[in-house]
């Protein structure tokens, strides 16, 4: 559950490029992606586990899967080649121009989101997506020298709703744009001394508690709870619109079956009219409405319970928002008795070691027939 | 005198298997500890920051003992004991044993041992796992069994707070089996299967 998502190199539409918009990019600039990454995603750069050639016969095999490549010429952008030191001056007239060209609108007067008028963005395919914190220069997909950012508003990012300044700006006023927004980098926290830490921590947890939504957004993310309470197919890709939906199903004898709850907000099946205390009683303690109570594997709340209480509150902020899924998925059973005693006598006796069991399809009910056969 | 020898050990032989019974039952006893108490020994169990280390390093170690104490690591990298997980043994890895049809792979030793530990990997190979699923050796994870997917959403900066806090964990000597590579999985329908009962820090035959 990556955040961008992988791209499809079928429609080879690549952000991180130094060609025209609307252009193929050159055989360098995906060399380039592939060596180095896209910093602020999961894609790593792998030159220090693939040679030179490897690499350009990767960058051979992405162009292969899109007919693309066979019709078209990358149109490379005629600029030049020298990027004159950041000067003092340089940067003053890219801040005149972040304002001209109104770039706070979704980066914020400060780079930072600070007075952004559009928050909410989606991309080409639908998927939500964010605009760059520009004071976070470590995170910029395509790097963070003002000649690549200088790139980035020459030629825009394809698929993501950030344009091309080719026709609204001339390249000296990118170039000097480009110096401004390095010069928005803040410290990161490996260079922070003790009490910027300090400062900086404490700022974060105001920014939570001022926007739990967020912050929920956050912990789900990286606690990675869609993981296991999405249904997969046989080759471990979430089933289609099924995201938090539920019905994996995990078989822990023996103990029980545990198919996953319903994390979207529909009143019937899912978490709509569960209360907040119930949800937080559910990740942290492992006891659900009813008053089963769960095992601590494969659902680690024992982990989930040393979150404060504010990031579990953010957590249940940020479910309520996930919109309605319609899946009833069976409550958990337990193994009949003499199976469950047999299977401990085996462990304890025996030597023997019942595994937990992941099934793909989903074994809840969405109340479509053609989603019937997945059972 | 028969019949009552008879009866008695009846009777105890019947009391004796109901014992073993309610024992199989209750064992362990995950379902008799009060909640509370079960999760207040994991919270525990995660070894306080090196109080000796430079304060940055302190503040930042901080912050990487919360991600880790809440994102599910000791879960999987436990280290087993005679009954359940050995919380002395924090992150030493062992527990557990995933069974795919790509292979089948032990959950590794993240304390900071030089030999068995994460003491013999780079703050960016440590990184590049945990945002991109990949070892050092090249090899992808699966993001079922090593959950990167989720872990790549982490901020630079948190990922790197965890690995400031994981290169602070009190090092155990316990050396992993290497991931073997190869259709393990029996159970029709089956994703993988995870094994846990057993300590896996060194092969079974």
């Amino acid at each position: 559950m990556m955040t961008p998502r992988p791209r499809s190199f079928i429609e080879a539409r690549y952000k991180i490029r130094t060609t025209g918009t609307g252009s193929l990019p050159t055989d360098d600039d995906v060399v380039r992606s592939v060596a180095h990454g896209l910093p602020g995603t999961a894609m790593p750069g792998w030159a220090d586990l693939l040679r030179p050639a490897d690499i350009l016969a990767v960058v051979d095999h992405l162009k292969s899967l899109s007919p693309r490549f066979l019709r078209e010429q990358a149109r490379p952008v005629s600029a030049e080649n020298e990027f004159p030191e950041q000067s003092p001056s340089s940067v003053a007239r890219g801040r005149a121009a972040y304002e001209r060209l109104q770039c706070g609108k979704c980066h914020g007067i400060d780079g930072r989101g600070t007075g952004a008028v559009a928050t909410e963005f989606v991309d080409d395919w639908g998927l939500p997506t964010a605009a760059t914190d520009l004071t976070e220069s470590w995170t910029f997909r395509g790097g963070a020298t003002p000649r690549d950012v200088f790139f980035r508003l020459r030629t825009g990012m394809a698929g993501t709703p950030m344009p091309s300044f080719a026709d609204a700006s001339s390249d000296p006023e990118l170039r000097d744009l480009g110096a401004y927004v390095v010069s928005l980098a803040r410290t990161p926290v490996w260079d922070m001394r003790a009490d910027e830490l300090q400062a900086f921590y404490a700022d974060r947890d105001r920014e939570a508690r001022a926007n739990p939504v967020k912050r929920g957004r956050y912990l789900v993310g990286t606690l990675g709870c869609a993981t296991c309470h999405s249904p997969l197919d046989e080759e471990r890709r979430v089933l289609p619109g099924m995201k938090f939906a539920g019905g994996l199903l995990f078989v822990f004898d023996p103990f029980g079956r545990y198919p996953t709850g319903n994390l979207t907000s529909d009143r019937e099946t899912g978490l709509g009219s569960w209360s907040d205390d119930e949800i937080i009683r559910a990740f942290t303690l492992g006891v659900l409405r009813d008053g089963t109570r769960l095992p601590p594997a494969p659902m680690d709340y024992a982990s989930y319970g040393s979150l404060t209480a504010a990031d579990q509150a953010a957590i249940v902020a940020y479910l309520r928002t996930i919109p309605p899924v319609r899946n009833k998925v069976p409550p958990p059973t337990k193994t009949a008795l003499l199976r469950h005693i047999w299977l401990k006598f085996s462990m304890f006796f025996l030597g023997l070691d019942p595994p937990i069991v992941l099934f793909a399809g989903n074994v809840g009910d969405t109340g479509d027939q053609s989603q019937e056969g997945r059972r | 005198m028969r019949r009552v020898l008879a009866w008695t050990a009846g009777t105890l032989l019947a009391v004796g298997l109901l014992a073993l019974g309610v024992f199989l039952y209750v064992m362990p006893p995950f379902f008799i500890t009060p909640p509370e108490t079960f999760v207040q020994s994991m919270a525990e169990a995660a070894p306080p920051v090196d109080a000796a280390s430079a304060p940055a390093e302190r503040a930042l170690a901080e912050r990487g003992r919360y991600l880790v104490m809440t994102s599910g690591c000791s879960g999987c990298h436990a280290a087993n004991g005679d009954r359940g997980p050995d919380l002395t043994k924090y992150l030493a890895g062992g527990s557990l044993k995933f069974q795919t049809a790509h292979g089948t792979f032990v959950t590794r030793n993240l304390t900071s041992d030089r030999e068995t530990g994460l003491a013999r990997r780079t703050d960016d190979e440590v990184k590049r796992v945990l945002r991109s699923g990949v070892f050092p050796d090249g090899r992808v994870t699966s993001y079922t069994i090593m959950p990167w997917g989720a872990f790549s959403n982490w901020t630079e900066e948190d990922r790197h707070a965890v690995v400031v806090y994981l290169r602070q964990l009190p090092p155990v000597r316990q050396a992993i089996p290497n991931p073997t590579v190869g259709n393990a999985v029996t159970i029709s329908g089956a994703l993988e299967q995870v094994y846990g009962l057993r300590d896996y820090s060194v092969t079974h035959p």
